[in-house]
């Protein structure tokens, strides 16, 4: 399981996709957290630039990005190329969520965000070198995740919440706000952070709601229990709380990093 | 910025979001516009606890984001009522939150009596009938609000006016009862007073809703969700996140897809509040199907130039091995279709090369080289044309060619050249045409004069006969176009006589055949009868001339009317036409009875077996008609001559008629088999055969060969024919006898035609059996046929 990855990155990553970790593989060996965040951030940016270059929708995004954090989660980030990681979770996740993608568009598209406005790669030997590293990676993937490649998303927790919580606003007030849009937005961003692979989707799905509630000023009515007490019997404010902390620091990030 | 929604968040939120938005928002003009009003808000705010800071920054950083009135990708819309079944729902329909939140009951009805609205639809149980109308308990919604209604006391009035009259009642209410589950739509709510009125009428629906049934509804029709708010309320384990769970929608793998777009969110374009990710980021060249597309033409174009590359060193196979490499990477390649139609050129197939071409030119009209090289080629193709004579397809190539480059001189030339041709060869035709008629005529007049004296030979002759016994009169009748051409084929070598022999016959039934042809226009559809038809047999026997225009098609070959034995030439040569039309006629009719050669078939065998059945026929009806056929024929004599002229003409149309037809066939094989294979057996037939009726025999061997060669259809052919003929000859014999005695050998020779007729049919069955045994058979049955007959008599 421990595949070098002097073997990987000599083999499959080019120049152009070294160039995208120049921060981290100055970092050496020295473990900083911080900048680990920071290198993950901007590969899930990348991530979810591709993804929509390539035209997934938003759940195969997301398990790509479950797969990314996964796969880190297990292993040093010094010792893998993220980059690479990445494309291989976006090929991976795109047959896991029945969205095939081509590694020939994957690399295309990767190629091009890394040398944009350049002409497509040629289909020579660097091409095809690319993709076997792409398809190989896949393999190291599934190994170190155990082929446990499935996840339960936020998504469909977000959405049939969103349903209820329109139920309970007035129909013009809520038509006027654009809740929906919001509490999409949020939760394709959060998956810029790790926190998709620490907190539940129900959480994560309430958090976001509640943060675009929150944002336009909409009251829901007050019970007994509060709603998000009602949508999810094990959520308490402190979990909400801590998924937006952690997902307004991811906003705060996007300045620092890009 | 949208105003509202700031005011709504500013109010919510308070002034210190109200001090951070000034903050950040400091370079947004839009902000800064609305600020001065937004300020007096802030004081009204009703904020008490701070919120959380973080969120306050949040919003006010990307308060431009957020207040966008772009941002907001859903448009304000009433959707449709979605009447769907428990087990097809695409999505998990839950109870109304409220249930599970346990809201007061003041708050809950004061937010009903809010958000009800005049279109609503609700549903509702009767609780009490008045004369005016009836009351509903308001159970639930069915609309998209969906609300927990059913103890919030909620009542509402049907006025009479509001139920649509059934017809047959004189009181609508009568069909009501009390504790019905009613659907209706919201008429009027007065918040005020708290009183909601609904109709029944569909006429008060709002048009998307329209189709929906108002009115009593059963307890399967209610809503879902007011089912399983009714299950969860009265189980307190069921909570929101269980019933989600059980829910089949819940577990649909595309509800999150069906979900976004019923909420209007593009999946494809999805929103971020992360500046990076704003969708006006994303430039459409950058998307993989625009690389893919870029990255497919310059392969395409790298193969195509090591294609070339290969062509240039004469490795055609390996070029075009590249140029379909090329082409299968992307299709509709323009280089590789160029290239690869100058190879198709280049190595003769200019069909497709023709087609690379055009197919280039499709997607890119103004392809130099491309145009260049499909002129070429098509003036090449012209010339190909040419030589196939096909002078008109090629000169439409050469006006194409010029249509594309009106430069190129080889095509101008060569249409230059090509009109010059086609005038030559009209002008050559006109004249040869011309030429040709005059010789019809002249080789007609040539060929009446011979006609003529046949005929007059074959008159006389049956003038003697006739004059002796009227019975051997019509024998000789039957005779005479067989001695004609016997007498004909005497004069030739043996080796041709065979061929003629059968070519005889085939030339008596075509023309009896075409004379009957000509004469079915008239005769319509009396065709199918036998009796008529074999009256006609005689009258058609001349018959009159038709268009002869095509005549000169079939006389191209030269002027053989003119010499001496022309009859015999002539009449060899639509033998043999009619040998194979009859093949032909044969291999059709095997399958359609109706159809028109099987007609000809059925009508040239029954003709003969009238004509032979006529050879030895004595009933006085038969004579009679007989003798008034032969009147009218002697009346006629004295357009003897007008009558040759017109027979001749027929016998040339006739023959223009089967050379087309043989040239249909011809392409088969089938004809000089099925021909020696006729020959042969014809031959050998005649070899057993008796002398003495060799020739009726030879008539009769073409029926007996159709056999052999038309296998069902001629068997059943054959045995209707018998059928009639025995019918016939039983009446003849009943008719009269004291003919018989007159002309035995007609008699006899009637039984062996008979049984000829029966060894047909007979073969037909034992198709290959050999013939000897068959003769004797025949015999066999010609000895008992004359006993029956014997029988017959005395009794």
């Amino acid at each position: 399981m421990e595949a070098p990855s002097s073997h990987l990155s000599a083999r499959g990553a080019p120049r152009w996709l070294l160039s995208g970790r120049r921060s981290s593989s100055s970092a050496g060996t020295e473990c900083d957290t911080g900048r680990d965040m920071k290198t993950h951030f901007r590969v899930c940016r990348f991530i979810m630039e591709i993804g929509v270059k390539l035209g997934m929708r938003s759940v195969p995004v997301a398990t790509a990005c479950v797969l990314y954090h996964r796969f880190f989660e297990r292993v040093n980030l010094a010792e893998y190329e993220p980059y690479l990681v990445a494309m291989s979770c976006v090929y991976l996740a795109g047959k896991v969520e029945e969205q095939h993608i081509r590694t020939r568009d994957i690399i295309n598209v990767s190629h091009r965000y890394f040398n944009s406005g350049g002409a497509p790669l040629e289909c020579d030997k660097e091409f095809w070198d690319l993709r076997d590293s792409v398809v190989q990676c896949e393999i190291l993937i599934l190994r170190q995740l155990s082929f446990q490649v499935s996840f339960e998303h936020p998504h469909k927790y977000l959405l049939h919440y969103m349903l209820s919580a329109k139920s309970l606003v007035n129909r013009h007030a809520w038509s006027r706000t654009p809740v929906t849009e919001t509490s999409w937005a949020l939760l394709r961003d959060c998956y810029h952070g790790s926190m998709c692979i620490r907190h539940s989707a129900q959480h994560i799905a309430i958090a976001m709601l509640y943060l675009a509630l929150n944002s336009y000023g909409v009251e829901l009515p007050v019970g007994e229990k509060p709603w998000w007490q009602v949508l999810c019997d094990d959520v308490t404010k402190e979990d909400i709380d801590a998924v937006i902390t952690e997902l307004l620091q991811l906003y705060d990030m996007e300045a620092k990093c890009i | 910025m949208d105003r509202d929604l700031l005011r709504q968040c500013l109010l919510y939120h308070g002034e210190s979001l109200f001090n951070k938005l000034k903050c950040e928002q400091t370079e947004n003009p839009d902000f800064q516009a609305l600020a001065s009003d937004l300020c007096k808000i802030t004081s009204e705010s009703r904020a008490e606890e701070p919120s959380c800071p973080l969120v306050e920054q949040f919003i006010a950083r990307k308060a431009d984001i957020l207040f966008n009135p772009a941002w907001k990708t859903a448009t304000s819309q009433r959707e449709d009522l979605e009447e769907m079944e428990e087990a097809a729902e695409p999505y998990a329909i839950m109870p109304p939150l409220e249930l599970f939140m346990e809201v007061p009951y003041e708050e809950k009805r004061s937010m009903v009596y809010r958000d009800l609205e005049r279109g609503d639809i609700v549903v509702g149980r009767i609780n009490n009938i008045r004369e005016y109308g009836f009351f509903l308990t308001l159970l639930c919604m069915a609309g998209e609000l969906k609300r927990d209604m059913e103890d919030l006391d909620l009542s509402a009035l049907c006025h009479i006016k509001e139920i649509p009259s059934t017809g047959s009642h004189d009181d609508p209410l009568s069909y009501y009862q009390t504790g019905d589950f009613i659907r209706a739509v919201v008429k009027d709510i007065d918040r005020y007073q708290e009183k909601i009125t609904v109709s029944l009428l569909p006429a008060s629906l709002s048009p998307n809703l329209e189709g929906i049934k108002l009115g009593v509804i059963t307890q399967e029709e209610l809503p879902i969700h007011y089912s399983r708010a009714l299950r969860a309320s009265s189980d307190f384990n069921q909570t929101y996140g269980s019933i989600l769970r059980s829910c089949h929608g819940y577990h649909n793998p595309c509800v999150v897809d069906y979900l976004l777009q019923k909420v209007r969110i593009s999946d494809t374009h999805p929103p971020s509040m992360m500046r990076g990710l704003q969708s006006k980021l994303f430039k459409e060249e950058d998307f993989a199907s625009s690389i893919r597309k870029k990255q497919s033409a310059s392969w395409a174009l790298k193969c195509v130039k090591a294609g070339v590359d290969h062509f240039k060193h004469g490795r055609h196979v390996e070029a075009m091995n590249e140029y379909n490499k090329a082409l299968e990477i992307d299709t509709n390649n323009v280089e590789a279709l160029v290239a690869r139609g100058a190879l198709y050129a280049n190595k003769g197939s200019i069909l497709k090369a023709i087609t690379d071409f055009e197919q280039a030119l499709e997607s890119c009209p103004d392809h130099r080289n491309a145009k260049k090289y499909l002129c070429q080629t098509l003036v090449e193709r012209g010339k190909q044309l040419e030589e196939q004579e096909k002078l008109v397809t090629a000169e439409g190539l050469y006006r194409r060619a010029l249509s594309l480059d009106d430069k190129n001189l080889d095509a101008q030339d060569a249409l230059r050249k090509i009109t010059d041709t086609i005038q030559k060869s009209i002008r050559l035709r006109e004249e040869a045409l011309a030429k040709e008629q005059e010789n019809v005529k002249t080789s007609e007049s040539s060929a009446q004069k011979l006609r003529k004296i046949l005929k007059e030979e074959k008159r006389m002759k049956k003038k003697k006969k006739r004059s002796a016994s009227s019975s051997s009169s019509s024998s000789t009748s039957s005779r005479d176009s067989s001695s004609s051409s016997s007498s004909s084929s005497r004069r030739r070598s043996k080796k041709k006589k065979k061929k003629h022999k059968k070519s005889q016959r085939g030339g008596k039934h075509r023309r009896r055949l075409s004379s009957r042809d000509s004469k079915r226009s008239e005769e319509g559809k009396r065709e199918k009868n036998g009796r008529k038809q074999k009256d006609e047999e005689e009258v058609e026997w001349y018959p009159a001339p038709q268009n002869t225009s095509a005549t000169f098609l079939y006389q191209k070959g030269g002027p053989r009317f003119g010499d001496d034995d022309n009859g015999d030439d002539v009449q060899e040569h639509y033998n043999d036409e009619g040998k194979i039309s009859q093949l032909y006629s044969l291999a059709a009719a095997s399958e359609h009875e109706d159809s028109d050669s099987s007609r000809w078939e059925r009508k040239r065998r029954e003709s003969k077996s009238s004509r032979r059945r006529s050879t030895h026929s004595k009933s006085p009806k038969m004579e009679d008609r007989r003798r008034s056929q032969s009147k009218e024929r002697r009346a006629k004599e004295g357009e003897r001559g007008k009558e040759e002229n017109r027979r001749n003409s027929d016998s040339k149309r006739r023959n223009s008629f089967e050379e087309y037809r043989k040239r249909k066939v011809s392409c088969s094989s089938i004809d000089s088999t099925e021909y020696s294979r006729k020959s042969s057996s014809q031959s050998e037939y005649s070899g057993y055969s008796a002398s003495k009726h060799l020739e009726k025999r030879e008539r009769y061997n073409p029926g007996k060969r159709n056999s052999f060669d038309g296998g069902r259809y001629e068997k059943e052919e054959w045995n209707k024919m018998q059928d009639i003929s025995r019918g016939k000859q039983s009446r003849k014999d009943q008719g009269d006898d004291d003919d018989d005695d007159d002309d035995g050998g007609s008699r006899s020779a009637g039984g062996i035609s008979k049984s000829s007729q029966n060894t047909g049919s007979q073969h037909a069955a034992a198709a290959k059996k050999d013939l000897p045994t068959n003769l004797l058979d025949i015999f066999h049955k010609i000895a008992e046929f004359e006993k029956e007959k014997g029988v017959g008599l005395k009794k």
